[in-house]
């Protein structure tokens, strides 16, 4: 099932290479040594271009970032404890943003999930609704700033949903989408599940494919509906799948940026800022770079939390 | 069953009604004339002005050389990316250097962090250094950023790969670097362009380092210029800015039909 696992690369293989210590006994010792070292050497060529590139572009700022995060924002930078951490507890507008982020990792995680499932489910029998399939996976091909102007288009104040509630005269109903929270958010979290349904649908169907046609057909010779069907004999064959497609739209979910930046830039005031924007708000517009690390760096601790209970899930599952 | 069945295709028609909409108005709206626009979007089409609107688009937000730029670095980065990615897999699992899980974590690191916690001190060291607001920092920063996940998903291939081809061309005396480019390489290949292509459409899609380490408009990747665009929304008119969001989403669009069952396999790799 799943081909993740650092523990993978036993000792047991290595005897059959023919540079491992056990087949070199017999060897003089002197090539040895020196056939070893060069050996490490091409090896440490191989390594060092993806290594280095990581560390420079990737680790080292990371760990800058991190460094930073103890520094205040005041002239003089002085080393400043948690202060910039504090913000928290004290700015409204990060309080704001921690709320939208919760509000985005909820609708990310259990939209597509609902969504693409069902849809999965429902598609993957007949061959006509293939193009009902289509219809939900093409949203995956645009790009998050790509879906912000098409969503920019359906939500302004005479866009197209508007008018939609205006012929069918429920002219009350209109309003300016994007203007008062949590309406604003809300509406960019179902603009996000438009776009991020569509590899849920694909990651179901390569489950469902793999679901052995016999236990279904055992299921409906037992009598089970279609429902019990579901319920007790694909869903529970789902779950390896549901893993992934849960750990990606939770980690998504977290890191979104392009949607929101696009359609808002966080706006207007602060108000549909998640943690990702306002990190990049604090740094760049407010000019806080202090605050705006310490934002970065507890958005590391969150998104790494969930990696780790996906990651680990996942060993799980192919420990089964 | 029969009353069953018409409730479930019910909700597959409205679903993808529901779906269609967005996409829909896209298409018809980027195909209205942009002075025949009367400000309330129009749900048929009536006359072409598709590739008027894109030139417009093209002009005003300068979208030839963002498209150009973005072809460079999404090309550039993903081939780089998979390369040594498919080194470094090559060097922990078939040569099977000491301190794997060392290595792992180091590389792989890179992928599970958000991309807000690289952003200033890059920029800073970018301006320092002068790759700010240069081809070739772009480049380097697109391509460190897909190495992690490369690496993930060339490293759990290789796994895959029977030994004996590999122990058997030892024995008969071939170089590391040769086993690595006549076998290791073709033979997980496919694994290759999988991940080529999730990373091409990754860095095609990007915005942030396109925003952050770039000003100029020849320098800047396709989604900033695409932004700068939606910033002009009220005076470039709709029909301009979704002629110019549906032009840029093409190369995605055309690859993602083109190569579906790559992209399915890269996420199935990604298990």
């Amino acid at each position: 099932m799943s081909t993740f696992s650092t523990e993978r690369q036993t000792p047991t293989t290595r005897g059959g290479l023919p540079a491992a210590p056990s087949g070199g006994a017999q060897r003089p010792p002197v090539p040895h040594t020196w056939r070893k070292r060069r050996e490490r050497l091409t090896a440490g060529t191989f390594m060092a271009p993806a290594v280095l590139l990581v560390a420079a572009f990737l680790l080292a700022p990371f760990v800058w970032t991190i460094y930073r995060s103890f520094f205040s924002d005041s002239r003089t930078t002085p080393f400043s404890w948690f202060d910039n951490y504090s913000l928290f507890a004290s700015d409204p507008a990060l309080a704001r943003s921690i709320q939208n982020t919760l509000m985005w990792v909820v609708g990310t995680v259990v939209l597509p999930f609902v969504l693409g499932l069902a849809i999965a489910v429902l598609t993957n029998a007949t061959r006509w609704s293939r193009l009902a399939r289509l219809c939900v996976v093409l949203p995956y091909a645009l790009s998050g700033s790509a879906v912000a102007v098409v969503w920019n288009f359906m939500l302004t104040t005479d866009g197209a949903v508007n008018q939609v509630l205006t012929n069918l005269h429920l002219d009350s109903l209109a309003q300016g989408w994007l203007l008062t929270w949590p309406g604003n958010t809300i509406v960019m979290i179902l603009a996000n599940a438009w776009q991020a349904t569509g590899v849920a649908v694909i990651l179901f169907l390569v489950g469902l494919q793999s679901i052995p046609p016999e236990t279904v057909e055992a299921g409906a010779l037992d009598g089970a509906g279609s429902w019990q069907q579901f319920r007790h004999i694909i869903l529970p064959q789902l779950r390896p799948v549901s893993i992934i497609v849960i750990g990606m739209s939770l980690v998504n979910g977290l890191k979104s940026f392009d949607l929101i930046w696009v359609l808002t830039q966080g706006g207007p005031g602060r108000a549909t800022e998640t943690l990702a924007v306002s990190m990049y708000n604090e740094t760049f517009l407010e000019l806080r770079p202090g605050a705006g690390a310490a934002i970065a760096v507890v958005l590391t601790v969150i998104v790494l939390a969930a990696s780790w209970l996906y990651l680990r899930r996942q060993l799980d599952v192919k420990g089964e | 069953m029969s009353v069953s069945r018409v409730l479930r295709n019910g909700t597959v028609v409205l679903l993808a009604l529901l779906w269609l909409v967005p996409t829909w108005l896209l298409v018809v709206n980027a195909l209205v004339p942009s002075g025949s626009y009367t400000g309330s979007p129009h749900w048929l089409p009536s006359s072409f002005g598709l590739f008027d609107n894109m030139h417009q688009a093209w002009d005003k937000a300068q979208l030839g050389p963002a498209m150009g730029n973005s072809l460079l670095y999404a090309v550039v980065s993903a081939l780089a990316a998979v390369v040594l990615a498919s080194g470094a897999a090559f060097a922990t699992i078939v040569m099977q250097v000491k301190r794997q899980a060392l290595w792992f974590w180091l590389i792989y690191s890179g992928t599970l962090l958000p991309l807000q916690v690289f952003i200033r001190p890059l920029f800073l060291s970018y301006a320092k250094s002068s790759l700010y607001d240069t081809q070739i920092g772009l480049v380097l920063i697109y391509t460190a950023i897909a190495v992690p996940f490369a690496f993930f998903v060339m490293r759990n291939y290789a796994l895959t790969l029977p030994r004996e081809v590999v122990e058997a061309a030892r024995m008969d005396g071939a170089s590391w670097w040769r086993l690595f480019w006549q076998i290791h390489v073709p033979l997980s290949r496919s694994a290759m362009i999988a991940v080529f292509v999730f990373q091409f459409v990754a860095v095609w899609n990007d915005l942030m380092f396109g925003i952050t380490l770039t000003t100029s408009r020849n320098i800047r990747p396709v989604m900033a210029a695409l932004a700068d665009l939606q910033g002009n929304y009220t005076n470039v008119g709709p029909p301009v800015v979704l002629a110019g969001a549906l032009l840029v989403s093409l190369p995605t669009l055309v690859l993602f039909f083109s190569a579906q069952r790559f992209f399915i396999s890269s996420l199935k790799i990604h298990r």
